[in-house]
């Protein structure tokens, strides 16, 4: 079986999967590698089936039609129309839209503004500030200790001020999920629109249009192995939006600029994978996940689990050991074989303490020795195993590393 | 030895390019690093080393090398190591020396601190210096030597601390670039100017740290050695120890900076004979060797380059040491560095608190 669970180091096509030789790759939540069908799916559209379904002639009408196809099948993935469904560049360009579309298009002057959490992306977040300046007023609901909306204080900010929500489904860093459902029913009864960027929900959480009132929803391809460079937003009928581009009526003129096509082909059949492995996955990496936290629990005395708390999704695993300095853990970890993440990656390639972790109160030596191990495709039962060997043992080394 | 892991600290130049590129050959396990300082926001893309670009470079040669690559975020301890204390010194009346601070504490004790994570037994750099029998000595190429800068390493540091470029002329350096295929940094320019003050404005970072109305750049009085005001300048810390640049003309003879009375705000001027120094006294100091006796003779610089010039150790106390020269020199400037030779041989430094003998540091009602 190809995909996902089984899959092993040495039964991989190399050709698609160049870094599972032997090296564990443990940061799924960064990117994941293109599934074998995914790319399959993809290929004539790199050759024989070209055109630009803007043309009229049969090239154009030829990937006019896959393009539609595609978005009909990501559009049943989500419980959604097929007119509801906008390809964009990927998550950042989501959020972006789905941030600043409603904000710059809402008629209704009364409602100036954006609700919000301190543990978005930055995506979402740097949207925001830019509605900000563009005259909203931000608003950023409290958050637990393990990272979870504070009902009370959603239901305090979202008044008749507000015009947009925007809460995550499943946090990137800590891999906890926000009561989604509960706060888009809010959003919704109090007539303010709602966005959830649900780039890292996407196959781990069930998307229904129709049963959870969200206006907006972003998703991203790279992070369930479709290519990078593409992703989607879904668009409830009748919410208004300003393109972020403009220059052409592709996709209803939310989106112009040539549709790429192999890569919306691409993602929709990445979607459906995820879709219909969804539980079985879900299963798989709870198991895995919980037997590497528990491992690391069990030998690493002092270590933290941050989001233990709280309902988390299960591909995503961040912990943190006193005195230890993520820098040099994860270039350990790195040379040992072993690829994971850090706080935030800066343009240089550098890291910071992860601003999720600081929102929600996490004591700043703790986030600046935070490391994120997150599962995917690539995960199986002997890399878990010499992971949880193996940690314990650079932890042992990088004790102390923590600057003064 | 061969096989053993050793740290490189990368700026993305041609000197720790080469340095790394020597390593591997000599069939050590590298691992480059490159030391992320400070915000790139402000980047200036022709800086030859600390831009975005040059750590694109470092990536590229160490990818070219075969060797894993990482970016250090060592910006808050930095800023407080090292460009804190930059502006701290300007509002004391002193001339700091960043570089110093950076090695002593950023680039080689932080540094090892990250080696010691990663289980790696050394360090290594693109300095111009050799380290020979757990001694630091100057460089081969007594132009480009950098040991001026690297008197503030511990010796703990020492004795774990690879310099491949040590023994070669930048000529030679260049030419092992061009052999070894490292032709992305073989010509790159050398880095002159403090790394995190564009374009030489040092006057920027202090508004930057402490604020446009900081005290050590406010006006205030240009004074004679007898007192006479005779113009107003524009911020003490826009002046350093033997500077004529920014000075009122018209005297009969040329007027250098001959000291700065930061309480007072008072930038001294005086002749040229006024800046020639017969002692020095330095604090912070450093002993690369056992530490040296009163009594014993050295060789010493007192800027980047100068010739040395033999001295005498007076006083050699535990954190001050003090020094009767030879011969006179020129502008002993505090917040610059002392560093003491035997020849060769690095035997510690500190920083210059104040010069000796020279006529205005007598007492006012004294002087001649």
């Amino acid at each position: 079986m190809r995909y996902p669970g089984g899959t092993t180091p040495d039964d991989t096509d190399s050709l698609i999967l160049p870094i599972m030789s032997h090296p564990i790759y443990l940061d799924h939540a960064a990117t994941t590698p293109v599934l074998p069908e995914v790319l399959e799916a993809m290929e004539p559209f790199f050759g024989s089936r070209f055109g630009n379904p803007s043309s009229t002639h049969r090239w154009g009408r030829e990937a006019r039609v896959a393009l539609d196809e595609a978005r009909s099948r990501l559009a049943r993935c989500m419980g959604a129309n097929v007119d509801e469904v906008c390809f964009t560049s990927g998550g950042t360009e989501g959020d972006n839209l789905a941030v600043l579309g409603p904000w710059r298009a809402h008629g209704d002057t009364a409602r100036r503004a954006i609700v919000t959490t301190p543990v978005e992306h930055k995506a979402v977040l740097e949207a925001v500030h830019q509605a900000a300046r563009e005259g909203a007023e931000e608003r950023l609901l409290r958050m637990t200790h393990d990272g979870v909306v504070d009902m009370d204080s959603a239901d305090r900010l979202v008044d008749g001020d507000v015009a947009i929500m925007t809460v995550m489904w499943v946090n990137n860093e800590i891999g906890v999920m926000q009561p989604v459902p509960a706060l888009a029913e809010l959003a919704h009864a109090r007539g303010v629109t709602f966005h959830t960027d649900a780039v890292q929900a996407f196959g781990k959480v069930t998307i229904d249009a129709g049963a959870v009132p969200f206006d907006l929803l972003t998703m991203s391809g790279h992070k369930i192995g479709a290519p990078k460079g593409i992703g989607a937003i879904y668009i409830r009928r009748g919410t208004r939006l300003a393109p972020l581009f403009h220059g052409g009526s592709q996709d209803r003129g939310r989106r112009p600029g040539t549709e790429n096509v192999a890569a919306a082909v691409g993602l929709a059949r990445a979607a459906e994978l995820a879709v219909a492995h969804q539980e079985e996955e879900w299963a798989r990496l709870e198991a895995l996940r919980d037997r590497l936290e528990g491992a690391i629990l069990a030998r690493i005395s002092d270590a933290v689990i941050h989001g233990r708390g709280a309902p988390r999704a299960p591909h995503v695993l961040n912990v943190s050991v006193p005195g230890v300095d993520s820098e040099s853990l994860l270039m350990a970890l790195d040379l040992a074989g072993v690829a994971c993440s850090g706080g935030s990656a800066c343009q240089s390639g550098s890291t910071a303490p992860s601003h999720v972790l600081l929102a929600i109160g996490t004591r700043p030596d703790l986030a600046a020795s935070a490391i994120r191990m997150s599962l995917g495709s690539l995960s199986n039962d002997a890399c878990i195993d010499r992971v949880a060997e193996l940690f314990p043992a650079l932890v042992a080394k990088a004790r102390g590393t923590a600057l003064v | 030895m061969a096989g053993e892991r050793v740290v490189v600290a990368m700026s993305g130049g041609v000197d720790s390019s080469v340095a790394a590129a020597m390593l591997v050959q000599q069939g050590y396990d590298v691992v480059g690093v490159t030391m992320n300082l400070f915000c790139h926001g402000d980047d200036i893309p022709d800086r030859p080393c600390c831009s975005l670009e040059s750590t694109n470079d470092a990536r590229r040669v160490c990818e070219q090398l075969g060797v894993p690559h990482y970016v250090l975020n060592l910006q808050s301890a930095f800023g407080r190591d090292v460009v804190r204390d930059f502006v701290d010194e300007y509002s004391r009346g002193r001339t700091p020396i960043p570089c110093v601070r950076c090695n002593t504490f950023t680039k080689f004790r932080d540094l090892l601190h990250k080696a010691d994570g990663i289980d790696a037994r050394w360090i290594a750099t693109g300095h111009y210096a050799r380290v020979v029998g757990g001694e630091l000595r100057r460089g081969v190429d007594a132009g480009k030597d950098q040991t001026y800068f690297l008197w503030g390493l511990q010796r703990a540091v020492l004795s774990r601390l690879i310099l491949p470029v040590g023994h070669l002329t930048k000529v030679e350096t260049r030419a092992q670039a061009h052999a070894l295929g490292l032709e992305v940094v073989a010509e790159k320019a050398e880095s002159q100017d403090i790394c995190f003050v564009p374009d030489g404005d040092h006057a920027k970072v202090i508004a930057r740290e402490l604020g446009e109305d900081a005290p050590s750049l406010a006006r205030g009085p240009i004074v004679t050695l007898d007192g006479r005001v005779i113009g107003e300048h524009d911020g003490h810390a826009r002046y350093t120890i033997g500077q004529r640049r920014g000075l009122p003309g018209g005297s009969t003879e040329p007027l250098f900076v001959v000291a700065i009375r930061p309480r007072e705000r008072e930038v001294v001027v005086g002749p040229r004979e006024a800046l020639l120094g017969r002692g020095v006294i330095a604090r912070g100091v450093n002993w690369l060797v056992d530490p040296l006796s009163a009594g014993e003779r050295v060789q010493l610089r007192v800027r980047h380059r100068q010739a040395p010039v033999w001295a005498e150790l007076l006083r050699s106390e535990l954190d001050e040491i003090e020094l009767a020269l030879d011969e006179p020199v020129s502008a002993i400037t505090p917040g610059q560095s002392m560093v003491l030779y035997d020849g060769e041989r690095v035997l510690g430094g500190g920083f210059i608190e104040q010069a000796v003998g020279q006529r205005m540091a007598l007492p006012m009602a004294v002087a001649v």
